[in-house]
């Protein structure tokens, strides 16, 4: 059994989302299989054993040779663009996108869709943000989420990130200018 | 409060390199909206008409301080609300010699609302989050520190408030200041050694309280109220023991008669306003538990009356098709008395408000020549773009004119008090609807407006933006955002987007007016040397000639404007002006976009509204005073 089934198997506290049932009944039909078996070898399998898989890994520098769970998770809906459809209705019945900004562009929080990560970039790094929450005033989702929909979201808000980060804005012309990667 | 950040159009980011026509392509003169600049030009005619000089005489501040003249004790100086300084070194003819004296920097770099006090020689000032309080001693030259203090406060609160995480400033009183805390603590804290006397927990973080608000004082107590109407939270107003901490009384204004606290005294001007718990039978169902109302403006207090007044914010969600009713009262201005917290007469500009038109802006307590008489009046520039004079005593409204550009009613029956309202600018599900003026942001917003008894006049900082408004379907979830409605802004008519403005409560007309680039989010001052002063988004402090509204002096400070300038005599005896340089806030953070150099993680798209300002100021947090050469 994977840590991503046991959260499952936990979180049945789902708050009533009318408009979000079909689209994740249907998503489930075609739910690809959870395995670690999946993963590629380069890194390391998921750690499974913690009594408490969720502990935040926000640095990235790390000492010995086992990286931060976040970075090895794989969501399973990765590139799935039923998923990612589903995880924009997510991302306004949760209430994301009054705080993310319609598109993930930014608001009361942070952009998601400037190529940028406070917390890790990662699908499983994105994935623990929404689960734990983070200590900005990002709520933890994990008792309310199941997990197959925060991976929707993960795919969602990944596939924002294309082309919009405007590291370099000029403003010496007629218009303002700007480029970035 | 908060502008929606959401469904920014994507448009050219047409910029003129002068601030006066910095305006891009925000006001497209296609034919819909030539169409529609009419109507505006027409409901706008008394604020576009530009009018020789006048004063009005006989007016003056209800309640003028009775402290030093040199000192600014309270948030707006004084109980009144006026923002007006009996100083009068700098004057019309000297003030073009003002030059920076000294700087501070805070150490923070958000939006710095608010202004700082002066005490017997001792500067306070309170930071955005984390609300650090620093006392400065103005005897010794360099204004050492004599402490600073940093309450703890819940890192959690910075993403739960809805607009930045400014702060409003602090009261004094009796030997400490009071403040409160993003989180929902109110704090006191001793001037003699900066230690926390108390330090009261009146919000919940975890259902989206948080408080930014600056209290007042009235008779021991200190008057606090929540913030979070984006939230679904439920607003109120307590009052706190000033020596002990302990909570003497809460009033909700959304509820049952008995927690809204209208009772034996409460009083109706307005047939439509009678009946008991207004506040829960405008509601359908239960919808009031969540609906908004909360207190983070400004309050003033009049001793002779024994009233407090305070505003009170939108209701929750802007998506209003569940909440059908006037919702009371929400989007109100609420008259209470200032020992028991009993409701004596409200007042609602905004029934069932569906374009996020809170209520929070200042009550001005004056008095004023009116048909005859003087009447005891409350002026209140409302988000709705409608300025009020109203009968401080009663709730009545005497006059009720535009002060800006506005489609979104026709005006005011003073039958009622109530709006007379544009059909084509009712939002409803379904429908899609463009350029309603004023925007989210209001005629007004925050930044607080002054009253000079010199010249009767009241000095406006003001916006001019309109917003196209969908609804979408909502559900609540605690501590999260409450909203369920896309409204992307746009330049009102004209393509300016703020005007610093005098007014005439007694006629309800614009006397004079200057426009600017962008919205003015900076509180005003008046001072009787007849200087007024504002601030800018862009970063200029500003000084007018009170009586034609001409600019004398300006200067270009660190970062843009919002909080409001004051002016303080100094143990030299000189008059200094100080005021704040962070630019931040609603508008300064969600609509301007990302400005934030200092936030790497966070390289953001800016919004359609201001995507000039980044090219005239960025982020900072710094305190800046002048005065008049040697």
């Amino acid at each position: 059994m994977t840590t991503i089934e046991r959260i499952a198997g936990a979180a049945a506290g789902l708050v009533a989302l009318l408009a979000l049932g079909e689209a994740c009944r249907e998503l489930r039909a075609t739910e690809p299989q959870q395995s670690t078996t999946q993963q590629p070898a380069k890194t390391p399998a998921v750690v499974r054993d913690s009594a408490n898989p969720f502990v935040a890994h926000l640095e990235h520098i790390r000492p010995g040779e086992t990286p931060p769970r976040g970075t090895t998770m794989r969501n399973p809906y990765a590139g799935n663009a039923q998923a990612i459809a589903t995880g924009a209705k997510l991302f306004v019945s949760y209430n994301c996108v009054d705080c993310h900004g319609a598109d993930g562009s930014g608001a009361m929080g942070p952009s998601l869709a400037d190529g940028r990560w406070h917390f890790g970039g990662e699908d499983g790094e994105v994935y623990e943000s929404i689960y734990q929450g983070r200590p900005d005033g990002m709520p933890a989702w994990g008792s309310t989420i199941a997990p197959n929909q925060i991976w929707m979201l993960v795919a969602y808000v990944k596939s924002l990130s294309a082309g919009k980060d405007v590291s370099v804005e000029n403003f010496s012309g007629r218009t303002i200018e700007r480029t970035g990667h | 409060m908060r502008a929606d950040f959401s469904g920014v159009r994507g448009q050219a980011l047409g910029t003129a390199d002068t601030a006066v026509d910095a305006v891009p392509s925000a006001w497209p003169l296609s034919p819909r909206k030539l169409a529609a600049a009419a109507v505006l030009a027409l409901a706008a005619a008394c604020s576009s008409t530009e009018r020789s000089p006048a004063t009005v005489t006989g007016a003056r501040i209800a309640v003028p301080r009775d402290g030093s003249a040199g000192e600014w004790t309270m948030p707006a100086g004084d109980y009144s609300n006026s923002r007006y300084s009996e100083l009068d070194q700098i004057t019309t003819s000297n003030v073009k010699g003002l030059h920076v004296s000294w700087a501070f920097s805070t150490g923070v770099l958000r939006g710095h609302e608010g202004a700082p006090l002066v005490v017997d020689n001792t500067m306070y000032l309170v930071t955005p989050y984390p609300n650090v309080s620093y006392a400065l001693d103005l005897t010794r030259e360099g204004q050492p520190l004599k402490w600073k203090t940093r309450p703890e406060n819940a890192q959690t609160a910075v993403g739960i408030a809805c607009c930045d995480v400014v702060n409003r400033g602090a009261a004094y009183n009796d030997g400490r200041i009071f403040y409160n805390l993003l989180d929902g603590h109110t704090v006191a804290v001793n001037v003699s050694d900066g230690t926390i006397a108390w330090r009261t927990q009146m919000g919940d973080l975890g259902r989206g309280e948080t408080m930014t608000m600056a209290p007042i004082v009235v008779k021991g107590r200190v008057i606090v109220g929540s913030s979070g109407g984006e939230m679904g939270v439920r607003g109120w107003i307590a009052a706190l023991d000033a020596k002990t901490g302990k909570e003497v009384w809460r009033a909700y204004n959304v509820g049952p008669d008995a927690e809204i606290k209208a009772g034996r005294r409460y009083t109706a001007f307005y047939p439509q306003n009678r009946g008991p718990n207004q506040g829960t039978s405008s509601w359908p169902g239960e919808s009031w538990k969540v609906g908004g109302a909360t207190v983070w403006g400004w309050i003033s207090y009049d001793p002779a009356l024994n009233l407090i007044y305070h505003g009170t914010s939108n209701p929750g969600p802007w998506n209003g098709a569940g909440r059908g009713g006037d919702n009371k009262w929400s989007a109100s201005i609420i008259a209470r008395d200032a020992d028991t917290g009993e409701i004596v007469w409200a007042f609602q500009p905004t029934p069932h408000d569906l374009w996020d038109y809170d209520a929070v802006n200042e009550n001005i307590l004056v008095d004023l020549p009116l048909g005859g008489t003087t009447r005891k009046a409350l002026v209140h520039f409302d988000r709705n773009g409608f300025a009020y004079t109203i009968d401080r005593a009663t709730g009545e409204v005497i006059l009720a004119k535009a002060y800006v550009p506005m489609n979104w009613s026709t005006g005011v029956d003073l039958k009622t008090g109530r709006p007379v309202l544009a059909p084509d600018k009712i939002p409803a599900p379904g429908k899609k609807l463009s350029t309603i003026c004023p925007s989210l942001e209001g005629g007004k917003n925050q930044q607080p407006a002054a009253f000079s008894p010199h010249t009767g006049l009241f000095y406006v900082p003001t916006n001019n933006l309109c917003m196209d408004f969908e609804t979408r379907d909502v559900s609540y979830i605690a501590g999260t955002p409450y909203i369920g409605a896309n409204a992307p802004e746009i330049a009102g008519p004209g393509g300016y987007r703020g005007e610093f403005m005098a007014w005439d409560a007694t006629t309800g007309r614009k006397v004079w007016g200057i426009k600017e680039p962008f919205p003015v989010w900076s509180g005003a001052l008046a001072t009787k040397g007849d200087v007024v002063f504002y601030g800018t988004l862009d970063g200029w402090l500003k000084a007018a000639n009170a009586r034609t509204g001409e600019v004398l002096w300006k200067f270009k400070v660190g970062s843009g404007v919002v909080g409001a300038p004051m002016t303080y005599l100094g143990p030299d005896g000189k008059q200094y002006v100080a005021v704040y340089a962070g630019i931040g806030g609603d508008m300064g953070l969600l609509i301007a976009g990302d400005v934030a150099a200092n936030l790497p993680y966070d390289v953001r798209e800016r919004g359609s509204t201001l995507p000039d300002l980044a090219k005239w100021t960025s982020w900072g947090g710094e305190l800046f005073v002048f005065s008049l050469g040697e």
